[in-house]
């Protein structure tokens, strides 16, 4: 505790103004993915083709004019109207308790621990409780949400670790050696800017074969949308590795004898540690929202994966507005988490940054 | 106008009494499934007389692409056929309401007694619309000198005028009549003369200096397209609109003697989005659209608001169907056959491919997908393309235990408890299952599809691919796929559509250009086709599609799904609209004008 | 520094034929079959299609066809186009203009909104005008653009009765009868149009470049310099825009090329669902169709602009900062 009150990096990040709102949801968001098995009622392909486009349940506290402390919901069905609308009835007769850690389906936690008990849900099979409402096919938009948040959450920090590996390498032996290695390096990485970055993202799915299975697809983007990252990144490396390489810590290693390697990993890298924090907190969202630009057109994870992207890219059209727009929620989700990884990496930035005193 | 109201009228009362009486009925007249009383439609629209209107006005619609080019000896897009239809015209065009040919710049025409001669006689008094008089040398100059052009590629024409190798012999015997010499009869010859014909005094020198294929491209001055047609090209601004204008030589005239048409200006809004297609009409921005089944709720709310009126016309042209790779090929490298010769057994066994039939939810796939709009398909052609259409084909009730079962017999069964089929020799029944990407409704019942197989117990991996990388995967060796989703237009007369159905044909799907046909059922619809094509006697040929319908029903190389229902929309601005479940509302656009 | 200027334009040459070398690689290399509508179209003949593959060299190994490609780039003849049946040249150029135009007014507005707001924010730091700003520029940039411009064009329809609201057009650069308009109204028709890409495209932009400005003025504020300006009496406006201003500029002019690049990909499907005619979803489309010459083409208009961007960058940084002029 002390070291949180006195140590002058926290201070000043926690002086952002809005940091700490930023972690605080990237917390929840994360532990909600961490124990998704659990906090989901329902598996991300279990449909339930009568529920089509249910809208989200309706909680009652009320059945024939008695209160219940127990909530409950009705089972929905529905029928199209003249205008081919759909009109959805309750079923009075038969009220459904919603409880807390209820059993449902058997689940793996994290593909290991099988649970039995969810976070909440209702008890009777015969019916369902949507949260936030039914997809076309009848399947909990909560649910796949909370499954989708594992790909969605996921895919910044392995793109960005990629990004980092490649922009310390190639930032850091060009601005540590110089000369003829660093103009030929910096020109190659210069080619890799010179696209422009959606273009060359289609370009390199299009040229990967079809029979990917899920797992190979995420990688896939990953390293796509990594590759188009790294240029930038590598730039400022370097430029910082070369007055960083100025210094006289770094002739005195050199004069001792160390490696080239040794020095730029152990002595010039770590000064840049700071910048790259930042850098890579802030470029995160850039991979929630490249993911979600990928599933738009057809080139992302495919179903019934689901992930934020795709979830938001099959909601895309009018009819889903007017009629059901809870189809639209994740697009609200990825609005959150790409704010608040934006707030965080600012006020990283705020504590981190050598130039403020 | 009192009489276009009462009919309104008349067709939603019929939708509301109708609604409640019909269900997911098995007429023989499928149309009445989804409640609307399209008899009715059908014969109103037979009936319908046009009323005299004023010149003037706009009409505003809206497409996706641009065209591609004006030329419609070389061009293969179905929008370029669009637009160069309001510039250039046949001898024969169909009927809007029936489908059936019916004379157009032929006033009438001789068929010998053998069929093989046909003499059409010239509708006098027709111009081109820069005053050159028409005549039948533009007619053989089309044909001889443009449409059997060897230098002239690509030319879609010429492959349709091509029969077994032969050509037709074109002459014309003076400049009002034109005979045409066939090497044997061909049923379909009077559709096949909806051929757009071209001015020879415009063109002819084009061919003599071999640039035709270049010509007529988008960037083409519209003075340079001289045609008969009711409109001719005004502007066209790249993505943006295409602006077609009243040809004043037209030679159709109303029955008061005024010409033909109504309008001053047919204008194409392109647009690449179909959101912004939908807001643009519901706005006013658009006067025309052809909606999807989810918009229908939000459109036929605001009817009297946005002033335009919503029709249901019936099931529509496009078919979407699921279909397995049976491709025998063999590698001539390794000598064993492209394709997995395990999977092969599988895809080629009738059972399996009927068991995957009844795996076909088709009720959720319209309920879920076209928002209660469309139909189901079972035969291989649809209702809207007419006389030979057939509902009398085999049918194949969604029905998971029935699927199970025909699965089991064939050998199919879980032996290891880890929820997935093996089959007979024990490999698990694994496949991947493919769309193209880009179209949202495919998409859809594709996931229906894959949960339903699934639950079969057969492990499927979904991909969505680009149309042309699916193309080229389904066209090429190694014929890298298994279970493909895709769709195709149909055509009015079968014989159009053959490279889908002839074993030899390109389009042959599930097992393109076979040397001799793999199976007696795929040489049955071999002679049927080259059957169908030499019937002269309409009945007996209705017989021949029938069958090969028939046939394709009970041995599913194409496995059908739905098709959506066709559904129109019109600023009521317009007269004359007469809504035609097989021609849609603008299939008289001289006629339309603005109240 | 007009040397510096010319050796990085004579870099860019080899950096564009390595691209494009990449590109071209990598299109060739893709599954996929350019001529794919032809073949699947029943009525065409494969002799026909063969006729096509020769005349384009598509029959021959991958290096011989770049060449080729090559040889009559260097002629400015990108080839011809065959999802759009129109030499490539022409494509673009009709594009080009729009992609220039819809940057140059988004960049024009972002700046003049964000900078000041970047302003406002580091004199003000953390106060409650900040923390909004904040929020507020940061909005812009958590939603997806394609998903801002849907729920845009669906409140501009849904507010149709609002008279404002109503002139606003969705989508489409001009009107259907935009010819029959008098000079003035084309150009309110065309100003009309631009409306919303414009502001979405915006309002994607300003946080990057306000927040960047804040931080760019904070560090400013914080120097020697102004300390001694403030001590010598200076009045504060001219403490901030007269000094401190100035040098935070210096940064945010180099971002100037970047913005040329992420315009053209982040537009893409922005142009689609507005119905823009720009590069951005001409590319998309030409990679989808996998229309080689016109990716090629596309692709090298879009670096082109880039190199461009990145020069015009350099030259406004020599007039705006003389430290860079003497080098």
């Amino acid at each position: 505790m002390k070291f949180f009150k006195e140590n002058r990096e926290v201070q000043k990040f926690l002086g952002h103004p809005l940091a700490v709102p930023g972690l605080v949801v990237l917390g929840i968001l994360y532990f909600i993915m961490i124990f998704a098995e659990f906090i989901a009622p329902y598996g991300f392909d279990n449909g339930s083709r009568e529920n089509s486009y249910q809208p989200p349940s309706r909680i009652h506290f009320f059945h024939d004019g008695k209160f219940s402390l127990q909530p409950f919901v009705y089972p929905w069905s529905f029928t199209f109207n003249e205008y081919y609308e759909r009109t959805y009835i309750e079923d009075k007769s038969r009220p459904c308790k919603l409880s807390l850690f209820v059993k449902g389906d058997e689940v793996k936690l994290w593909g290991i621990i099988p649970i039995k008990r969810h976070l909440f849900g209702i008890e009777d099979r015969s019916s369902r409780f949507y949260l936030l409402g039914a997809d076309s096919v009848g399947r909990d938009l909560f649910s796949r949400l909370v499954y989708g948040s594992r790909i969605s959450l996921t895919i910044g920090f392995i793109g960005v670790a990629v990004t980092a590996f490649l922009g310390f390498f190639i930032g850091g032996i060009s601005g540590y050696y110089g000369g003829k290695a660093d103009w030929i390096l910096m020109r190659f990485t210069e080619c890799f800017m010179l696209v422009p970055s959606f273009f060359l993202m289609l370009a390199l799915r299009s040229a990967f074969p079809m029979r990917l299975s899920s797992i190979q697809v995420y990688i896939l983007i990953v390293a796509i949308l990594s590759l188009i990252g790294w240029a930038g990144f590598a730039r400022v490396i370097r430029g910082m590795a070369l007055s960083i390489s100025k210094r006289d810590f770094v002739t005195a290693a050199r004069a001792l004898g160390a490696s080239g390697f040794r020095i730029i990993t152990f002595h010039i890298l770590p000064q840049t540690l700071s910048y790259a924090i930042v850098s890579m907190t802030l470029s995160i969202p850039a991979y929630i929202l490249g993911e979600s630009a990928l599933s738009l057109i057809g080139l992302g994870i495919q179903e019934p994966s689901a992930s934020w992207g795709n979830m938001l890219s099959a909601a895309m059209n009018v009819s889903d507005i007017q009629y059901h727009p809870w189809i639209l929620i994740p697009g609200i989700f990825i609005f959150l988490a790409v704010m608040a990884f934006n707030f965080v990496g600012d006020g990283l930035r705020d504590a981190l940054d050598p130039n403020k005193n | 106008m009192v009489k276009k109201h009462l009919s309104i009228l008349l067709l939603s009362l019929a939708a509301t009494i109708f609604f409640f009486g019909c269900g997911s009925s098995d007429n023989k007249n499928s149309l009445m499934a989804s409640g609307l009383d399209y008899e009715a439609l059908m014969k109103q629209a037979e009936a319908f007389v046009p009323q005299i209107g004023k010149h003037g006005g706009e009409l505003i619609l809206s497409t996706f692409s641009d065209p591609k080019s004006f030329n419609p000896i070389t061009s293969t897009e179905n929008t370029t056929t669009e637009f160069t239809s309001y510039i250039y015209e046949g001898l024969v065009k169909a009927n809007g309401v029936t489908l059936k040919p019916e004379p157009n710049l032929a006033e009438s025409w001789d068929i010998s007694s053998d069929g093989l001669v046909w003499t059409f006689h010239i509708r006098p008094g027709v111009l081109w619309s820069d005053s050159t008089r028409f005549s039948a040398y533009d007619v053989e100059f089309t044909f001889n000198d443009l449409v059997y052009n060897k230098k002239i590629n690509p030319n879609s024409s010429r492959d349709v005028f091509t029969v077994e190798g032969e050509i037709f012999d074109v002459k014309a015997l003076d400049s009002q009549t034109v005979q045409f010499t066939l090497p044997f009869p061909y049923a379909p010859f009077l559709r096949s003369m909806y051929q757009e014909i071209l001015p020879k005094h415009k063109y002819e020198k084009f061919v003599q200096n071999g640039t035709f294929s270049t010509r007529l491209g988008i960037q083409t001055p519209p003075s340079e397209m001289v045609g008969t047609g009711p409109f001719l090209l005004q502007t066209y601004i790249s993505s943006q609109k295409v602006i077609f204008k009243r040809n004043p030589l037209y030679w159709e005239k109303d029955s008061a003697g005024n010409s033909l048409p109504y309008l001053d200006r047919v204008i194409y809004t392109i647009v690449s989005d179909q959101n912004a297609e939908l807001l643009k009409f519901k706005r006013g921005e658009v006067d025309y659209l052809q909606a999807k089944g989810e918009d229908f709720p939000g459109l036929k709310k605001d009817e009297s608001s946005g002033n335009y009126t919503v029709y249901r016309l019936g099931p529509s042209r496009s078919s979407t169907f699921l279909f397995f790779n049976q491709n025998l090929e063999k590698n001539p490298k390794k000598g064993d056959f492209y394709v997995d010769s395990t999977k092969l057994s599988w895809y080629r066994n009738i059972n399996f491919r009927k068991a995957i039939a009844h795996a076909l939810d088709k009720e959720n796939m319209i309920r879920i997908v076209m928002n209660g709009l469309g139909y189901p398909q079972w035969s291989a052609m649809s209702p809207s393309e007419g006389e030979f259409y057939t509902s009398e084909v085999t049918k194949y009730p969604y029905d998971l235990a029935k699927a199970k079962k025909l699965l089991e017999q064939e050998g199919f069964k879980d032996s290891d408890g880890d929820g997935y089929l093996e089959d007979k020799g024990g490999r698990m029944v694994e496949f991947s299952f493919v769309t193209n990407s880009g179209n949202i409704v495919r998409q859809k019942i594709a996931e229906i599809i894959r949960k339903d197989l699934e639950s079969l117990g057969i492990k499927v991996h979904f991909q969505l691919l680009e149309f042309n990388s699916l193309v080229q995967k389904l066209d090429n060796p190694p014929y890298d796929w298994d279970a493909v989703l895709m769709g195709l237009t149909g055509v009015v007369d079968p014989h159009f559509g053959q490279n889908v159905w002839l074993s030899s044909g390109g389009l042959h799907m599930w097992y393109p250009r076979q040397k001799e046909p793999s199976t007696p059922w795929e040489a049955k619809i071999d002679s049927l086709f080259s059957a169908g094509v030499k019937e002269l006697d309409n009945e007996k040929r209705k017989e021949i599609y029938y069958e090969w319908q028939r046939i394709i029903s009970e041995q599913l190389p194409l496995i059908y799904t739905v098709t959506p229902e066709m559904i129109f929309c019109i600023s009521n601005r317009f007269g004359n609209i007469n809504p035609s479940l097989k021609g849609g509302l603008l299939h008289n656009l001289e006629y339309i004008y603005v109240k | 520094m007009r040397d510096e200027l010319i050796r990085r334009a004579l870099v860019s040459v080899p950096q564009l034929l390595l691209m494009s070398f990449i590109t071209f690689m990598f299109i060739d290399l893709a599954p996929g079959d350019i001529l794919a509508k032809y073949r699947f179209d029943p009525r065409i003949s494969s002799e026909t299609v063969k006729m096509i593959e020769s005349k384009y060299h598509f029959d021959k190994p991958i290096v011989v066809q770049y060449g080729h490609w090559l040889w009559r780039a260097l002629h400015f003849d990108l080839g011809y186009s065959f999802s759009r049946e129109a030499p490539v040249v022409s494509v673009i150029a009709e594009r080009l203009f729009n992609t220039f135009l819809l940057s140059i007014l988004t960049i024009i507005f972002t700046w003049a909104v964000a900078v000041p707001l970047g302003i406002y924010a580091a004199v003000k730091q953390y106060s409650w005008g900040d923390r909004i700003l904040s929020f507020f520029s940061y909005f812009g940039m958590s939603l997806p653009g394609f998903f801002l411009a849907l729920i845009l064009m669906y409140l501009i329809y849904a507010g149709r009765s609002i008279p404002m609201l109503s002139a606003i057009p969705i989508g489409g650069m001009i009107s259907p009868n935009y010819e029959d308009l008098s000079f003035w109204g084309k150009i309110v028709d065309r100003v009309a149009h631009l409306i919303l890409p414009v502001i979405v495209l915006t309002i994607g932009a300003l946080a990057g470049l306000q927040r960047i400005s804040r931080g760019n003025m904070l560090e400013e504020l914080r120097k020697q310099y102004i300390t001694t300006a403030r001590a010598k009496g200076l009045p504060e406006h001219k403490v901030i825009y007269g000094h401190a201003l100035r040098n935070a500029i210096n940064p945010l002019i180099t971002l100037f090329g970047f913005e040329f690049s992420s315009l053209l990909s982040g537009a893409a499907l922005l142009e689609i669902i507005v119905n823009w005619p720009g590069l951005g979803s001409l590319m998309l489309a030409a990679v989808r169709s996998q229309d080689t010459f016109l990716v090629m083409g596309s692709m090298l208009m879009g670096g082109m602009m880039l190199i461009a961007g990145n020069l015009i960058a350099d030259i406004l940084l020599v007039i705006a900062d003389p430290r860079v002029r003497s080098r």
